[in-house]
Parts: C-alpha cells; structure tokens; sequence
C-alpha cells in the first residue's frame, strides 16, 4: 500500500519512529520535572473534610435519632457561620488584593506553567516540521474504502477535491500517531505515563491552569473563597431536614416476619401523605408563601409522627 | 505462586487483616525471592507480610522484609512507619514513639504515623492521652469510621458511654449498613438507660440480619423492661401492642435459632433465661 520505498523509508517510518522517541523522552522529563509531589496542607485537609462532614450529615443523617442530627446540624452550621473550619479564620482578614504575593499560589501557577510547556512544546515542533519538509506528501493508502466524510481527517493539508479518500497525507499521519500511540507508550512505559497524547489536547483546550490547579483553586484558576463556600454549605445543612429511618422499624420488623400484613406499612405511608397535602393545603391559604414551605414540612412531620 | 499473590492482593484491597493467611502464603513468596516477580506490587507484598509477620510474633520475617523494603526506599515515611510497628513489637515503645514523632514532624498529614502514636499511647496505658490525640486526628480525618469505632472503645473503657454514643452515631453515618456497628450503638444506648430507642435499634439490627441472636436478646431485654414499667406518655413511644407482638416474636425467634440444631442443655438453659424474663 506504500507508494514508493524511499517515502517509506525516509517519511513514514521516521515520523512514527520521532513522535515514539518523544513520547518516551517527555515521559522521563516529566518525571524529572515533578520530583516530589506537594505535600497537603493539615489545615487545607480538615477544611475540606469539614464539607464532607456537612454532606455525609446530610445524605446519611436518617440513621441518627432525631436529637443527635440536630445537635451536629446546628454544630456544624454555626461552626461554618464562624468560620471554625477556615484556614485562615476570619479575625485574620487580610487584603486579598495581590495574588502573585501568596507564595503557594504562584508555585501551582509555576507547576501548569512547566506542565503545559511540557506538553505544547513538543508537538508544536513536531508539526512545524512535519509542515515543513513533508508538506503535500502523500504516505500511504488504506487497504478498505471510506467515505467522502473522512477526507478532511486523511488528507489534512492537501487541497485536491478528486483524490480518493484512502490515501492519507503526511499531516493527517501525524495526527493518527499523536491518537494512536497511545498503546505503544503502553506497552513501553506501563500504565499512568506521561507520554499521553491526549493531555495535549486537554492542555491546549484550556490553555490555562485548569488540569493543574489543587483541589483549592476554581476553574477559572482563582483560589476560591472558602468561607462562601462553607456558607452555602450552612445554607444547605440548614434545609436539611431530618427524617428517622427507625420511626417505624418495629412495624417492619413485624412485617418482615410476616407478623403483621404488608399492608400495614402501605397504609401508614399513604395517611401520613394524605396528612402533609392536607396541612399543606391547610397552610397555604394564610400564610405567605416563604413561610409555606417550612410549615409544611413541620406539619407534615407532626402528622407522620401522630400516625 | 501466582494464587498466592492474588489472594494476597484481594486481601490488600478488602483491608482484611488475616495475618496468619498472610504469613502462610507470603513466607515462602519472600523466601524463595519469588516475590520480586510482581513487579510493582512485590513492595506492597513486601509491607503487607511484614505487617502480618509482625502481628504473628515472626520477627526474623519481619526484619528481613522491612529490610528489602529499606533498601530500595531509603528514608521513606512508610517504610519508618514500619520501623517504629517493629520496635512496638519488641516493647521498645519510647524508640518507636521517637521514630513516628519524627515522621510528623516532617510531614503532619502522615495519616500512618498519626494512628501509630495514638495506638501507641493507648498501648502505654495513657487512655487520657490516647483519646485526645485521636479526637485531633478525627478533626482533621473525619471520614475514618475505623478511628471513630477506636474512639468509642477507649471511651467505653472510662465509662464514658455519652461521649462513645457520639461516636457510634458517627460510625453509623459513615458505615450505615453494618448491622454490628448498629448493635453497639444499641448496647450503649442499652447501658445508658435509654430503653426507648435501644429497643429501635435493637430492631434494625434485627432488621438488617435476619434472626441476629444477640439483637433478639436485645429486644427481649428491652422489651421485657419496658412492658413492666409503666406505659410512656411520649407519642412516638412504641405502643404497647406493638411492644407485646416484638416481645413474642423475639422470644420465638430466639426459641426456633436454639431448636435448630443445638445441644439440649444449651437449649434448656436459653429457655429457662428467655421464660424467666
């Protein structure tokens, strides 16, 4: 399928053979540039733990008796009003005017920066030349047909309306490579390298510190206020609301053991429904509507615990 | 050889520890060298039977382990950690409080070397201290239900049973289907007098194990207690037909596990403590 020995020879199998050969070599460097990585921070740690907390609370608080859940809800949402958890408490306010002045910042900012060089450098290189000596080269044919569709992924560079879809220019080589290599550096590497064509992509897509931002900084690449964040994490504790799994566990121990007819516990969820629309249609007719919403549920709950 | 690595890594992935499997399978891996075909893995087998060996008394397998593992990373924090557990193991507890001291001092968020020290201080007999460093730890480490389960031993051990009610909760949040952790929570709430909800998570126990036999004499216990005291006022009490029907299918429960297949006198003697109740 190849045109002529001297284009294999001189064309296809260098391309391949270089853009192996650089995969490995970024591999290495890579490897060398990131040296050790970051140590975390304790008090970064126990901040975003501390949400975690908020979530697991709010996802898993039905296993808790109703005193325990509130006990740690109004903990925790007066703990993320004081800003308990913060890094640096809020007493300790300082100007946030200067980015560039926060050390820790500047060194992740440094880190994309290396990263991405890393990765752009190469491949920009590698197309400059590809563009430059092999500009118009047809390199191979694929033995199968294809359809017209694929022309502008086969033969990038070449402008010819009437060429056959199989050949494939020497741009478009690249490009296949740049996907295809994946499982070479695979296999020559093991698994979790850094030889990754894709990253490239990624990296010129944002362009920014995005891949390589902390768990701290935003996707724009700003460190994120975390005090907002905790209090919208406050705001969602402070809707939670809290609904016993064992109410009625010994109705359903019963039923589980044929005790009591299933329909025991059917009946007990349909009252306690028809009691919380009732309530709630009860409430809507005198009070406003912000209101509604937290009589409801109070009602609702009132009347499931009657039943 | 190949099993025995599998199963060994099966082990590493669950945090089962067996060390008595470990031992058996991984000895002769180490021993013969074989181990050094894992590639990769063979430092985690490396830790995994040293750990084992040292909880299985071998020490010679031990030390011969950490010792591969020295070599090839010198000055690591794990391997130290490895280190400070083997002088535990010779009772050189101070040397191994110095080493973990050390760790921290370098890195503060070394997790291992963190629950080292607090081990280590319970192992010293220093409870008071145990549990204020491991409240530190948990502080920052919250999502670690094993720690919280540790906290709640050391808090029963003082009698402390509100503080260890705390922390059972918590295991409960993290762990919520574990039907043991749910019994603990129950036999705390139990000692603590609180009969009413005892008696509710004796139930889930039940619930989330079929014919659980230490969650049926919970009930049993609960129930009895309070069918004798007067009827609650509190509506969301169970009432005292529902607390009659728990009671007897508790006690039969508990009559057919014993009937199947048990000895007569284990038999005789369960039904004279369940009738007597």
């Amino acid at each position: 399928m190849l045109l002529d020995p001297a284009i294999r020879n001189w064309v296809l199998i260098p391309i391949m053979l270089v853009m192996v050969l650089v995969g490995i070599v970024r591999h290495y460097v890579t490897v060398l540039l990131n040296g050790t990585p970051k140590k975390a921070d304790l008090k970064s740690a126990r901040e975003t733990k501390a949400l975690q907390r908020a979530a697991i609370l709010r996802a898993h608080g039905s296993h808790l008796p109703e005193q325990a859940f509130q006990a740690r809800k109004s903990y925790l949402s007066e703990a993320f009003e004081k800003g308990t958890y913060l890094k640096d408490p809020i007493g300790s306010n300082k100007p946030k005017g200067n980015l560039m002045s926060d050390p820790a910042y500047v060194e992740t900012m440094m880190d994309g920066m290396k990263k991405n060089i890393m990765n752009i450098v190469p491949q920009t290189v590698i197309m400059g030349w590809i563009n430059f000596f092999f500009s118009g080269f047809v390199l191979i044919q694929l033995p199968f047909p294809l359809t017209i569709r694929f022309k502008s992924m086969l033969q990038r560079g070449i402008e010819t309306q009437d060429m056959d879809v199989t050949w494939v220019s020497s741009l478009s080589w690249y490009f296949l490579n740049l996907f295809g290599l994946q499982s070479v550096f695979t296999l020559i590497l093991g698994s979790g390298h850094a030889a990754d064509a894709m990253r490239d992509m990624q990296a010129m897509s944002t362009m920014g510190m995005g891949a390589a931002a902390g768990p701290q900084m935003g996707p724009t690449g700003q460190p994120q206020d975390m005090h907002k964040i905790f209090l919208g994490e406050k705001e969602n504790l402070d809707l939670a609301e809290h609904e016993w799994g064992l109410d009625d566990v010994e109705t359903r121990l019963l039923v589980k053991y044929g005790k009591k007819p299933r329909s025991v516990l059917v009946d007990k969820r349909t009252k306690a429904l028809a009691a919380a629309s009732a309530s709630a249609a009860g409430a809507s007719s005198s009070t406003p509507p912000a209101a509604l919403a937290a009589t409801a549920a109070a009602r609702s709950k009132k009347a499931r615990r009657q039943v | 050889m190949v099993n025995a690595a599998k199963v060994l890594q099966d082990l590493r992935a669950s945090a089962e520890r067996k060390p008595d499997v470990v031992v058996r399978l991984g000895k002769p891996l180490v021993e013969s060298g074989a181990v050094m075909k894992l590639d990769a893995d063979a430092w985690l087998v490396y830790e995994q039977v040293a750990i084992a060996a040292l909880d299985v008394g071998d020490d010679a397998l031990a030390q011969k382990c950490i010792q591969a593992l020295e070599t090839k990373f010198p000055g690591s924090p794990r391997v130290r950690r490895l280190n400070g557990m083997e002088l535990e193991a010779k009772g050189e507890l101070l040397e191994a409080a110095k080493i973990y001291k050390a760790i921290l001092e370098e890195d503060e968020t070394n997790v291992l070397a963190a629950k080292r020290q607090v081990m280590l201080l319970r192992a010293m007999g220093m409870n008071a201290e145990a549990i204020a460093a491991l409240v530190k730890y948990l502080d920052i480490n919250y999502p670690d239900f094993e720690g919280w389960l540790q906290l709640a031993d050391m808090y029963m051990e003082e009698f402390m049973y509100a503080q260890a009610a705390f922390c059972m909760e918590e295991v409960l949040m993290l762990q919520p289907q574990n039907h043991i952790f749910h019994l603990r929570y129950a036999e705390i709430l139990y000692t603590q007098d609180n009969v009413q909800l005892a008696l509710k998570q004796f139930c889930r126990v039940v619930e989330l194990c079929k014919d659980h036999v230490r969650g049926l004499y919970g009930i049993k216990l609960c129930t009895s207690r309070l069918l004798k005291s007067s009827p609650s006022k509190d509506a969301t009490a169970t009432s005292q037909e529902d607390l009659k029907a728990i009671d007897l299918l508790a006690t039969e429960r508990l009559l057919a596990v014993y009937s199947a297949g048990s000895a007569a006198s284990a038999k005789s003697a369960s039904t004279k403590w369940i009738e007597h109740l």
